[in-house]
């Protein structure tokens, strides 16, 4: 007893030698300024790291969660949404793309996004996404009118943990089919998890054919609307599948694909059949099932559910 | 120590606070542990409300005191203002034994006692108070401009920073040279 006695009087010394409290903010120590940054929402953060280098150096160092985020050029100007949660938005719109682009690196350094959604058709912003050493941290990212050369390094800039990819383009701009298939790569590569998706449309004919000629040593079964390949994990296999249904025929003009990594297990009859939830999800609308108006607040509003 | 005991309201009474047990299982009596801050103003709080205090439930495990010895061996806590380990000890108190609720709205509403709040919950190690507090810290600067909360906060420019910084190395300057002469006078 004697010892815990002299041991608690030895933690309780020490503790009474510490200096007595100064009530501001500059002198509190960092990792509560972090703790207290991390409770604040983005304008405050940005206003803090206005006020001092020695702020701004903590708040560049805390990550923020977004519900979504959109990025994008509209007119001459960058643009930038964010929602912390399904009603608080900030907006931020940037005449000076310098500043813009500035705010782009600080964004996609602290960024976790839910839902990020990215329209860039300029090659300043591809090299702005080129530059970036970092990562970008979403759960689901959504392209649009986003060239092919734009589309990579953001992809290949992408964190870990990314559930969906959805890429859309009304401007006609043309990605190439097998360097998208070069997610397979990707894949396959660094061992992938089960569930991991990625979806796409496209409008050129053969793209299943040139699957099958990239991984013919890989095959392990093939039919009109699906190829399975092996991967280097032998409890992982690779399924693409055409989504095929009523509407879209096997001569629509679009056609839909999915990717998805499988457990090596999966028998077929464990297929799902139901590709219509998954077109939907890339091609909203393609069913019918929108007036014109629901189907631009589907589009501009709610990107991802 | 000339200690006044403070039985606070809530600290007093002994029967638990949590949901109750199976109707088999014995009752425990529950021990008490005292603390006290600069002020020296003793507060008697149960271990089951210290509990959320990892710092304070560290030093108390196994101990094994008797009400006598928690009564002669307070924790002093000197680095913390009486009023603020008030707040903690009913703070503790209150959520004995229960879920912390998500908000907590009756945090100080001034700086310097939000600040020396935080301070001390963080010293202590109570984490959900610490997080409340932190919130609250945040929510003083909520829509504020980098110049109001450059004013409410009293953070120096860059500037004033530095000009701080090279008036300090410039007393340090003088003091060590001061000292220097000092030593030589008392050499000679």
């Amino acid at each position: 007893m004697a010892s815990v006695i002299k041991n608690l009087a030895e933690m309780t010394e020490t503790s009474s030698t510490e200096p007595i409290y100064d009530t501001n903010w500059c002198n509190m120590p960092a990792e509560i300024k972090s703790k207290c940054i991390s409770k604040m929402m983005l304008k405050e953060r940005l206003s803090l790291r206005c006020t001092a280098k020695a702020e701004r150096s903590l708040v560049d160092c805390q990550k923020i969660g977004f519900y979504r985020g959109r990025i994008r050029k509209y007119a001459d100007r960058l643009v930038f949404s964010f929602y912390h949660d399904k009603s608080q938005m900030i907006r931020k719109r940037f005449r000076d793309t310098t500043k813009g682009y500035e705010f782009l690196n600080y964004i996609c350094k602290v960024g976790v996004f839910e839902n990020l959604m990215i329209a860039f058709d300029e090659s300043a912003a591809q090299k702005e996404f080129e530059k970036y050493t970092g990562e970008i941290t979403a759960k689901h990212v959504n392209l649009e009118y986003s060239t092919y050369e734009m589309v990579l390094p953001i992809l290949l800039k992408m964190k870990d943990g990314v559930e969906s990819i959805m890429m859309y383009d009304d401007g006609g701009i043309d990605y190439i089919f097998d360097e998208i298939l070069a997610i397979s790569n990707i894949w396959i590569d660094e061992d992938s998890k089960i569930g991991s998706t990625f979806q796409v449309f496209a409008n050129e004919n053969g793209s299943f054919n040139r699957l099958l000629m990239r991984f013919a040593d890989r095959l392990v079964s093939k039919d009109e609307r699906r190829v399975r390949i092996r991967t280097d994990n032998p409890d992982r296999h690779i399924l693409l599948e055409r989504g095929l249904d009523e509407t879209v025929g096997i001569d629509y003009y679009d056609q839909y694909f999915r990717l998805m990594m499988i457990s090596a297990e999966m028998k077929k009859s464990e297929y799902d059949d139901n590709c219509k939830e998954w077109i939907h999800k890339i091609r909203p609308g393609i069913y019918g099932e929108y007036s014109d108006l629901e189907y631009n607040l589907n589009k501009n509003d709610d990107f991802l559910k | 120590m000339s200690s006044t005991e403070q039985g606070t309201s809530s600290a007093a009474p002994a029967e638990p606070t949590t949901a109750p047990e199976s109707a088999a299982a014995p009752e425990v009596p529950e021990s008490f542990y005292y603390v006290h801050g600069k002020d020296k103003v003793v507060h008697k709080v149960s271990a089951g409300a210290l509990q959320h205090s990892a710092l304070i439930h560290g030093m108390i495990s196994n101990l094994g005191y008797t009400e006598e010895q928690a009564k002669a061996n307070p924790f002093p806590f000197e680095n913390i203002d009486g009023d603020i380990l008030q707040m903690v000890v009913d703070w503790c108190n209150q959520h004995k034994g229960k879920p912390t609720p998500p908000e907590d709205t009756n945090l100080p509403k001034q700086k310097e006692k939000l600040f020396d709040l935080v301070l001390a919950v963080n010293y202590l190690e109570i984490k959900e108070l610490l997080t409340y507090c932190c919130k609250q810290v945040a929510m003083m600067v909520k829509g504020k401009s980098p110049e109001e909360i450059r004013e409410i906060w009293m953070i120096p420019t860059d500037a004033e920073d530095e000009a701080a910084e090279k008036e300090a190395k410039k007393r340090a300057g003088k003091e060590a040279a001061g000292e220097t002469a000092a030593a030589a006078g008392d050499a000679k």
